[in-house]
């Protein structure tokens, strides 16, 4: 499998506090990645550094085979990496339809293709963002990352602070965007048992270092290094 | 109490004043809605306008629309470069109001050493024209400024809504990190954006130089009463500083008709501050 995302040597951080030190990751192509946690190890800082908005003290990255180290964010996205942070951050003066036309750019990803799967935004596609429940905004951030067809989405904790049954919704849009569709992805997630069951690969940060990378199979049938660094089970 | 085609005579020659009201108010309400520049030097750029509008016309015979075809993309230009000045220097909201302050007097000062501060009136075939309904006059330059201003407004309110560039615009306003991570160059869109505000006081100089009287002092004249436009009609919104123009044009005017003239003043600020008591996020 060819390498879609490299990152080598990475230390990174905000200001002069260093938040990640020398990770290193591979992601193929239609690969999906989980990066597993508690809160405060670097998780999110780790999605920042490869969109770009982190400070760099060390290392390199890739994206299909360019090097994409000192890019700003922009440019980053126009190669093709899809975000959706942690805070949702939709446009929200902007209406639904507005939030992902606004940033689309040409693919398989079509507005038309982002109601088809998540049918919710098509009912709101008039109303203001700022109208949207919190499932919503999570649905139309995902959807406004898919319109800008990305090569590669990074998820950050998109399930957090959704309703049960919102997360089972999200949850099968994303088995069929890494399973059906074979976009490659990175979700970081705190409840691994959520993510471990659609993504191929998962990596335990700790402190800011890698601490265990494996298959996510093998992490779900062995739930030991989830119970020593993240302090549960996989089940 | 004046008669009814003393208010209705009012009420349209109100309405139409408001036009420039509009007019000027469009190019700050964008910089200020969208850039986050609050950008004072408009006013200078509109009697910049103006004037070189009423030199080619009185001194070269120019037809003021044919200078007016030089002057708004000159205009642009520099509110390209304005914006060029801004991004360089890291110039925030605050600190836009006290630098294009300081412009805005530096043109002043320069069109007082270029055209002394005499009082100058561009006299041409349209000055005077108006035609009559019913009882009603209605002048003829008034009414081609609210349909140049509404025209450009509707323009760019629909540019701003149905196209990409307009709608990555109203996104980077919003948040300009989130959405340079999505792919947009909001500062590529910050000089075109910054270029038609001023290529629009271009435009309201041109009428400023066939309607008004000029003197650099001028250039003040009309700072409160627009400001209060830009925020009835609320920030970044065209159509809306159009129609507060017009509503703000209309209350003076039926307020002088009725009261005196020096209410006029009282009534737009007193509108100004009644919404933003009414609704403080009016903003």
């Amino acid at each position: 499998m060819a390498d879609l995302l490299t990152v080598d040597g990475l230390s990174a951080g905000y200001g002069r506090a260093v938040v990640l030190s020398d990770i290193a990751l591979r992601l193929g192509e239609g690969e999906a990645l989980a990066v597993l946690g508690r809160n405060g190890v670097g998780k999110t800082t780790l999605i920042d550094s490869i969109v770009g908005v982190t400070r760099r003290f060390a290392g390199s990255l890739t994206l299909g085979g360019r090097e994409i180290t000192t890019l700003a964010p922009e440019a980053r996205a126009m190669l093709g990496i899809g975000w959706v942070p942690q805070e949702r951050n939709i446009f929200r003066s902007l209406t639904v339809e507005e939030n992902i036309t606004a940033v689309a750019r040409p693919g398989p990803w079509t507005t038309d293709r982002v109601f088809a799967l998540f049918p919710r935004l098509k009912e709101r596609r008039r109303q203001a963002g700022s109208s949207l429940s919190g499932g919503e905004q999570q649905m139309l951030a995902i959807g406004r990352a898919l319109a800008t067809n990305p090569r590669l989405l990074l998820l950050d904790e998109p399930t957090e602070g959704l309703a049960p049954i919102i997360v089972e919704e999200l949850l099968a849009a994303l088995s069929k965007l890494f399973r059906s569709e074979g976009l490659s992805g990175i979700i970081v997630e705190q409840h691994a048992q959520k993510i471990l069951p659609i993504t191929d690969r998962a990596l335990i940060l700790e402190r800011g270092r890698v601490v265990h990378q494996s298959a996510s199979a093998e992490l779900l049938a062995d739930a030991t290094p989830l119970e020593r660094f993240l302090g549960v089970t996989g089940r | 109490m004046p008669s009814a085609t003393l208010l209705g005579q009012a009420l349209i020659s109100g309405v139409l004043a408001g036009g420039m009201y509009g007019l000027l108010a469009m190019g700050l309400s964008l910089s200020w809605g969208l850039l986050r520049l609050v950008n004072l030097s408009h006013f200078a750029l509109a009697f910049l306008s103006a004037y070189i509008v009423y030199e080619l016309g009185t001194n070269y015979h120019v037809e003021p629309w044919w200078s007016a075809a030089m002057v708004v993309p000159a205009m642009f230009c520099i509110g390209a470069l304005q914006h060029w000045l801004f991004d360089r220097f890291k110039v925030n909201e605050l600190a836009s109001l006290l630098i294009t302050f300081s412009f805005a007097v530096i043109v002043e000062a320069g069109i007082q050493l270029y055209w002394t501060a005499d009082y100058r009136r561009y006299e041409t075939e349209y000055s005077t024209l108006s035609f009559k309904t019913g009882p009603f006059y209605i002048p003829v330059l008034e009414l081609t400024l609210c349909m140049v201003a509404g025209v450009l407004a509707w323009g760019t309110w629909l540019w701003l809504r149905k196209t990409y560039v307009g709608k990555a615009l109203r996104a980077a306003a919003e948040d300009p990190e989130i959405a340079a991570a999505y792919g947009v160059d909001h500062k590529k869109l910050a000089y075109l954006l910054s270029g038609i505000g001023a290529a629009y006081a271009g435009v309201a100089g041109t009428f400023i130089a066939l309607i008004a009287t000029l003197a650099p002092a001028q250039i003040w004249a009309w700072l409160g009463v627009v400001f209060a436009v830009v925020i009835i009609g609320r920030l970044g919104n065209p159509l809306g500083a159009l129609f507060a123009g017009m509503l703000i044009g209309a209350s003076e005017s039926i307020a002088m008709a009725v009261l005196s003239p020096a209410w006029a003043p009282v009534v737009s600020f007193s509108m100004l501050i009644a919404i933003l008591l009414w609704d403080p996020d009016w903003i």
